[in-house]
């Protein structure tokens, strides 16, 4: 799987994401539930809620004002402790990398831990390729990827869209499981099947929540354990993280571990924050015998310095999707990318083009719920207009007829002259379509406003009559 | 004390009641209300669909139209907010930036105004009927305006009031969005319209014509038997 | 051994182009932040107040609370593990164990009723791995415990594996009542003093919190996925 999810056009997905009733109960139910948990332990625990967002921003801003210098500490600190570091420009670098590990290790059975940058980069391609087996072993990947790989609809809640009655038939089809579709024994299943898969694999590979420069370690944040043993059992690992998810110290990274578990899942902190350090030490019987940390660029450095920087701010923590109302109900494939909802509107089309993305900006009415709730501060909302801007004003991408109509409305609304005349003339003009005080069947633009719902017939008299009527003293009503 | 009415294009045009009631209102408490002709749209709905550049002119007209105004005050959260948001428009324009952040220190969406200004509380209002309350986004997240409405609404006498479930939740409305999406605008303002039929009100109130227009619109086409009231309307009546 | 570092300069090259400025290697300071809302949290509660905290959140995060002191001790860990179902039961190689007056329970008691013990050995290799898969119990002790999120901290070396905590059925932490702290906050703080004190960090350091869970299947929450099912915290009063 790469970035890119599905061959469908936007509106079709849209389409296909509106009538999947399964999904969008989920998804409601998800974020109704989500939302309250959030509250819970951050704004309604804390009345200084506002000054762990403003920490948490000062900390993302300062790592990405130097992040090369934080960058070159880290891999220094990981090589000093054993473990090899690699800079990966590209996915494709990342992928040869990782490739070549693989091969001198001789790594059949691969475990691995969720990280969004592997799907990012296409690795599990790449892996199967090789001819290697690899497992997911997050619960809800594991179920996707079971599933003849169905894509992920949510960055913490990847089988968000699928219901138990689903997952016990995928389960039936590909494990002989032969149990009721309730969660423990779903569950159960999975924990049987996997533990056997951790004990015989010969490397593991993970992502990374934060990265810490000052001694060259990394934690991984779940709730399963599944990263636990990923990274106790196999002899091998490899680690990739993206090249912002990164920290001064461990005291920073304790603040953005809170930040992220609270409002990825409403919880304090999660079962397992686990810190790694290097790979085990001399006389150590469990963790890796080798270390690699592969440090991936894809597209993301062509972000710094410029006006979307604050993007990369992003601790992937889901709360954005968690309360936007379009995510609400078209669910995650309608975006097209592994990153959905207003986060992944905003990076996806910074990372995959516009081309490809360039509706996903528009997916969004600007009510700033994403911006209230993000835990680091990005104006997501914000960058989802700047988006916009660029698509009209540099990419030139919007469709013709919009631009001459938004022309002609700058003009209108510029001169007071053209604007009366336009506002006055307005009730004759669409006389045609008015019956009563109401326009059912508009023409031109107004047809997707009134395909859906009433429009009011201009009023007769406008406003600006009425109040100079009023000033010369006339009596009106 | 001295007011300049921003109306909006929607009030001027479609929601002229919403007009008067703001003007009666702003008067009873004790207010001189100016409406400059010249003004125009704010240029939101070309803004947020990317069109800056083109908006720059309406904008510039704005500050000019409202420039030796005392207090601004509009009966829309979203147009009010859009004053706000000129200063960041313009950063960076020696002429215009202190313009524009000069319009926006004294604009004020008209229930902050009455509450925060006026220090009015109680307009002495009497509204009888059952009413619910629509929280606009730009409104309560980015305008920042959140109490003002709920205290003006609680000393109207003889209304009951019902909360709104989901009330965080967009509308759909979202200027240019209504249209461009219209698909995914449906979902929402059905859920919005399903969430007011919970309530039992008789009458939906907001303080944003164009919310209004969008809730309203699907109610009327669906046959909903809900009234919609702009919260200027409630006010002014006795 | 010393690791090996590719491709690093001109990856950082780019970066610092793309943020317009020359390349920064030498130091910089580390800033003074100018929110810091995590040393309020419980600033004063004493060891009592915290603990009371620790047990009332224990609730929410599916884990058994046990207060004890040392006398005690030997007698609540056996009906724990009783509870459990019995053994076989892998602990780290640990004095305090010892210390604690476990020594009977572990050497005597135990292997008496026919539950089988392990104790960590570095020196079996592989074996000690094997024997945490099978066990149905493992014990591990805290070294610092955050009362805010109910939060276990072990740290990782030769006598003290990984996976003691992660592959038993079941878990027993034993978290000395002085290892109480408010938060994550003061572990963080801790680390950075050992680590700038020693210059080293042990190789694997794990804040755990309950038992392993998930919610991936129509967001109910299941526990024990693929760590433990069951765990229980065991606070030994040692001020």
């Amino acid at each position: 799987m790469s970035m890119k999810i599905g061959t469908e056009q936007f509106k079709e997905r849209v389409d296909s994401g509106i009538h999947d009733d399964f999904m969008r109960g989920a998804v409601a139910g998800a974020q109704d539930g989500m939302s309250l948990k959030r509250k819970a332990v951050t704004t309604d625990e804390m009345s200084n809620w506002e000054d762990w967002r403003n920490h948490g921003e000062e900390i993302r801003q300062h790592v990405l004002e130097y992040l090369d210098y934080y960058l070159e500490q880290l891999s220094e600190n990981v090589a000093k402790r054993g473990g090899h570091v690699f800079f990966a420009q590209t996915k494709e670098e990342a992928n040869e990398y990782i490739r070549s590990v693989v091969q001198k290790k001789n790594a059949k059975k691969i475990v691995k831990s969720k990280s969004m940058v592997t799907e990012e980069i296409s690795l599990n391609a790449m892996l199967q390729e090789e001819g290697c087996e690899v497992v997911e072993t997050d619960l809800g990947e594991y179920i996707l990827q079971l599933d003849d790989h169905d894509p992920p609809s949510h960055i913490v809640v990847p089988a968000l869209h699928k219901n138990k009655e689903q997952i016990r038939e995928v389960f039936e089809k590909k494990l002989a499981y032969t149990k009721t579709s309730k969660p423990e024994e779903l569950a159960y299943q999975a924990r049987v099947t996997l533990r056997e898969k951790f004990l015989e694999a010969d490397l593991g590979i993970t992502g990374c929540n934060f990265a810490v420069a000052e001694t060259g370690s990394f934690s991984l944040v779940t709730n399963e354990g599944n990263a636990d043993l990923v990274t106790a059992l196999p002899k091998t690992q490899i680690t990739v993280m993206g090249m912002e998810r990164i920290v001064p110290t461990f005291e920073e990274m304790e603040i953005l571990v809170s930040l992220l578990t609270r409002n990825a899942v409403g919880q304090k902190l999660t079962s397992y924050i686990t810190v790694l350090t290097g790979p085990r030490e001399e006389l150590d019987v469990d963790g890796p015998e080798e270390f690699h940390l592969v440090i991936v660029d894809n597209g993301r450095s062509t972000i710094l310095g410029g006006e979307f920087q604050s993007v990369l701010q992003c601790i992937r923590c889901g709360a954005c999707i968690n309360v936007c109302p379009v995510y609400r109900h078209i669910g995650g494939h309608s975006y097209g990318s592994i990153y959905p909802g207003p986060i992944g509107a905003v990076l996806t089309p910074l990372l995959g083009g516009y081309d490809e993305y360039k509706e996903l900006p528009y997916a969004s009415t600007l009510c700033g719920a994403c911006t209230e709730v993000c835990p680091v501060k990005i104006p997501l909302h914000n960058l989802l207009h700047k988006h916009r801007e660029v698509i009209v004003e540099k990419e030139g991408k919007a469709p013709v007829s919009e631009k001459l109509l938004m022309k002609a409305f700058g003009l209108g609304a510029a001169s007071p002259t053209l604007y009366k005349i336009g506002s006055k003339i307005a009730p004759a003009a669409l006389n045609p379509f008015t019956s009563g005080d109401k326009i059912s069947k508009g023409p031109g633009p107004l047809k997707a406003w009134t395909d859906i719902r009433d429009f009011p017939a201009p009023n007769k008299e406008r406003f600006r009559d009425w109040f100079k009527h009023r000033e010369k003293g006339d009596k009106r009503p | 004390m001295k007011v300049t009415l921003f109306a909006t294009c929607i009030v001027d045009m479609f929601q002229g009641n919403v007009g008067k009631a703001t003007v009666e209102l702003l008067e009873r408490l004790g207010c001189e209300v100016e409406f400059p002709e010249s003004q125009v749209c704010c240029g939101q709905p070309s803004y947020n669909s990317g069109y800056v550049k083109e908006s720059k002119e309406a904008m510039k007209r704005m500050i000019e139209t409202f420039r030796d105004a005392e207090y601004v005050v509009s009966p829309s959260g979203s147009c009010a907010f859009m004053f706000h948001e000129y200063p960041h428009i313009f950063a960076g324009d020696p002429v215009w930036e202190p313009k524009a952040k000069a319009l926006a220190a004294k604009t004020y969406e008209l229930t902050q105004f009455i509450v925060e200004v006026l220090k009015v509380e109680d307009v002495g209002a009497r509204f009888e009927g059952n009413v619910t309350y629509h929280t606009s986004c730009h409104m309560t997240r980015l305008l920042g305006v959140k109490e003002p409405p709920m205290i003006l609404l609680k000393n109207v006498k003889g209304l009951k009031f019902t909360e709104l479930p989901g009330k965080e939740q967009c509308c759909g409305f979202g200027g240019t969005f209504s249209v461009k999406m219209s698909q995914i605008s449906e979902q929402m303002v059905d859920e919005k319209v399903h969430h007011v039929e919970e309530t039992g009100a008789q009458y939906l109130v907001g303080a944003d014509a164009a919310c209004l227009m969008n809730i309203g619109g699907r109610m009327e086409r669906l046959g909903k038997p809900v009234k919609v009231l702009h919260i200027a309307e409630i006010l002014n009546s006795r | 051994m010393i690791g090996t570092i590719h491709n690093r300069d001109k990856f950082l090259n780019q970066i610092a182009s793309r943020l317009n400025r020359p390349r920064i290697s030498a130091p910089i300071e580390r800033p003074e932040w100018k929110f810091q809302p995590q040393y309020d949290v419980y600033k004063d509660a004493t060891q009592d107040e915290l603990l009371e905290i620790l047990t009332e959140h224990c609730k929410k995060i599916h884990t058994k609370i046990l207060t004890t002191d040392l006398q005690g001790l030997a007698a609540v860990v056996h009906d724990v593990v009783a509870d459990y179902g019995g053994g076989p039961v892998v602990t780290w190689k640990d004095e305090r164990f010892a210390q604690w007056g476990l020594d009977s329970l572990i050497k005597q008691q135990w292997p008496s009723e026919n539950i089988d013990v392990f104790e960590w050995d570095y020196t079996l290799g592989d074996e000690n791995i094997h024997k945490a898969e099978k066990a149905n119990v493992g014990i591990t002790i805290s070294e610092i415990t955050l009362a805010e999120s109910g939060t276990v901290v072990l740290f990782s070396d030769k006598d003290k594996g990984r996976t003691v905590s992660f592959l038993p059925a079941t878990s027993i932490m034993l978290i000395p009542k002085s290892t109480l702290v408010p938060r994550m906050t003061q572990a963080a703080v801790k680390m950075r003093e050992i680590y700038q004190k020693t210059g080293h960090v042990a190789s694997c350091i794990n804040f755990i919190t309950g038992p392993s869970n998930s919610a991936d299947i129509e967001l109910n929450l299941v526990v024990g996925v693929h760590g433990p099912i069951k765990a229980t915290y065991i606070v030994i009063n040692d001020l």
